[in-house]
């Protein structure tokens, strides 16, 4: 009879041989995390453990190792079935006789073995499968006969000597967390890191070497694979990298001066909106909490543009980033635009985009500031409230601003413009002619040579023209916030759009 | 354990030398490169005046914006013309 297992897994329900043996027969793969055999054996038949259960095999990895630790080499192994784990001393190892990971052991529904299986042996497995597929009255995939055929086995920790079995499983001192500190990978949270495989899965069909050109400001080239890196260490999932790519892209458009931008003493960071389909394709948000935490496609992606000028491009804070205040947008800034509520056409489309199409916009911007305004009952005067709040950005006297200021509007102010049929463009030019003040008014402290051109008396206005006001929809069904970004000035920094490439 | 790719250019970059240093001022063509940083230009007219005594010739350049990089074509021009620069940097 198989002896009975000492194991651990992750549901409540006692992982035993009768459970195991219930559908028809069982496969028992002794394994554990740092033999290699162990890992081409589940990576090998890992993948074809779904199809197997499917027939009545179940298929389980009995690790000599935690049960966290069981889990995580299962996943990156492939391995499909279920995995269990067994403490120190080891004692189902021991009542199996084990001598060596990974040994494989076939289990029929008397619950007494069959077949055995040590180290990985492919002709020696394929009867095995060829033995359960004919127990389970049925045919079962068996894995390809690719190189290495024989590997052997390392030793089972139940051989070992105890002393040495414990100082195998104690905590290792190397953390991988904490190696990417070390080696400068990061803006300052902890990061995933980026190995080979990870940055492969990121990259799917991207050529790695593909360069998108120089990141400024110390030119560090910005392959396809580095900035695949970059969205690993963020956090990205895969799905995420056109997005990321297309993200980069814009950036590093000279019209965007990015270059400007990372070394500058000001606070501005890179905003990022995403329009089109792949906003619902990957769940970014547009709505609750947009500007903040919650969402892993807006936190990472933004995250992942700006590793990218922070680690490739060089400007950490406080090395080439001369930022003075710097601002929790820098590092990362992504949203969605809300275009299902928003009344007007999204910001794609004004930039001349087709609806369908997936685009990212990047805008140099400084934090944002939040507008309350609950009682308004007319649009002109939400329009006048909204306008005003951008009247000391950048600072109270600097007028007219060259740049463009932009307005998230939330989805409650919208509604008010939409149920008064006010356009996207009425509303902008209401705005610009709202903010005025008289030149005298404008002259202390900081201000603007225009300012100090004007005549004492004369009218200076906001903006330079009402098209700087750039108008989004975004945020939470309820409540009546929106928020007006500060913008980045002197950098002849426009905005620049990328369409999102199919993955 | 496999390897890990690197989010830095690693690429090792020459070294560029520092040029011969000026032994002296007297008869030497100067540029003074504005790059149109507020007030840079009060200050290069102050460097300017004690080059010019010190017997030097120099010659005023503007950047086009401070916060880009010169062109290249304005950074050929000021080294045909120049032996040396001085570049009123930031603020």
């Amino acid at each position: 009879m198989a002896p009975a297992l000492a194991v651990s897994g992750v549901g409540r329900e006692a992982v035993t041989i009768q459970s195991l043996t219930a559908n028809g027969c069982a496969l028992l793969l002794f394994v554990s995390e740092e033999c290699p055999t162990s890992a081409l054996a589940m990576r090998k038949l890992g993948p074809l453990c779904q199809d197997w259960e499917k027939s009545g095999v179940s298929c389980t990895a009995v690790f000599e190792d935690p049960l966290e630790v069981a889990i995580r080499t299962a996943r990156r192994s492939g391995w499909t079935g279920r995995v269990v784990s067994q403490p120190p001393p080891y004692q189902t190892s021991r009542a199996y006789g084990l001598v060596s990971v990974p040994t494989a052991f076939l289990i029929d529904r008397q619950g007494l073995i069959n077949d055995r299986v040590i180290g990985w042996d492919h002709a020696a497995i394929a009867l095995l499968i060829q033995r359960a597929a004919k127990m389970a009255a049925t045919t079962l995939p068996i894995p390809t006969a690719t190189e290495p055929l024989h590997k052997p086995g390392c030793s089972s920790k139940a051989a070992l000597d105890p002393e040495i079995a414990a100082a195998m499983t104690a905590r290792s001192d190397d953390d991988e967390i904490e190696e990417m500190f070390e080696r400068g990978w990061t803006d300052g949270l902890p990061v995933v890191p980026p190995t080979e495989e990870r940055v492969e899965k990121m990259l799917g069909k991207y050529l790695p070497q593909t360069s998108l050109g120089p990141v400024p400001p110390a030119m560090g080239e910005a392959t396809l694979e580095r900035l695949a890196a970059c969205a690993v260490l963020a956090g990205c999932r895969p799905a995420y990298f056109p997005v990321v790519v297309a993200a980069a892209t814009a950036a590093l458009d000279s019209r965007f001066n990015v270059h400007g931008q990372a070394v500058t003493t000001q606070p501005a960071g890179q905003l990022i909106v995403v329009n089109g389909p792949i906003r619902h394709e990957l769940g970014l948000n547009s709505g609750m909490g947009v500007l903040g935490p919650g969402n892993r496609a807006n936190l990472t992606i933004g995250r992942a543009l700006r590793l990218m000028i922070e680690l490739t491009g060089g400007a950490m804070p406080g090395a080439l980033d001369r930022s003075t205040l710097g601002h929790m947008g820098k590092i990362g800034f992504c949203i969605a635009e809300d275009e299902e509520v928003s009344p007007w056409p999204p910001l794609h489309v004004e930039r001349g985009f087709a609806p369908g199409q997936s685009v990212v916009t990047l805008i140099g911007s400084d934090a944002p500031l939040s507008i309350s305004d609950h009682r308004s009952r007319t649009p002109e005067d939400l329009a006048y409230i909204l306008a005003w709040a951008a009247a000391s950005t950048w600072s109270t006297n600097w007028w007219p601003l060259a740049e463009p200021s932009v307005f998230i509007i939330c989805p409650e102010h919208a509604e008010m413009f939409r149920a008064h049929h006010w356009t996207k463009q009425r509303l902008r030019e209401y705005m610009f002619e709202a903010v005025h003040k008289l030149a005298r008014d404008l002259s202390r402290g900081e201000t603007t040579p225009f300012v100090h051109r004007s005549d004492p008396d004369a009218e200076v206005r906001k903006w330079r023209s009402p098209e700087q006001i750039i108008l989004l929809v975004a945020g939470g069904e309820a409540g009546r916030y929106s928020a007006v970004l500060g913008p980045c000035t002197g950098m002849g920094s426009q905005i620049v759009s990328a369409e999102v490439a199919a993955r | 354990m496999t390897g890990y790719v690197s989010p830095f250019d690693d690429r090792v970059r020459p070294e560029v030398p520092l040029a011969p240093r000026l032994g002296q001022l007297s008869g030497l063509r100067i540029t003074l490169l504005d790059i149109r940083k507020n007030r840079g230009a009060e200050f290069l007219d102050r460097i300017e005046t004690h080059l010019r005594s010190d017997g030097a010739v120099t010659t005023r350049e503007t950047k086009e914006i401070f916060s880009k990089p010169a062109a290249l074509e304005l950074i050929d021009h000021i080294t045909s013309i120049s032996d040396a620069v001085v570049e009123a940097l930031a603020d």
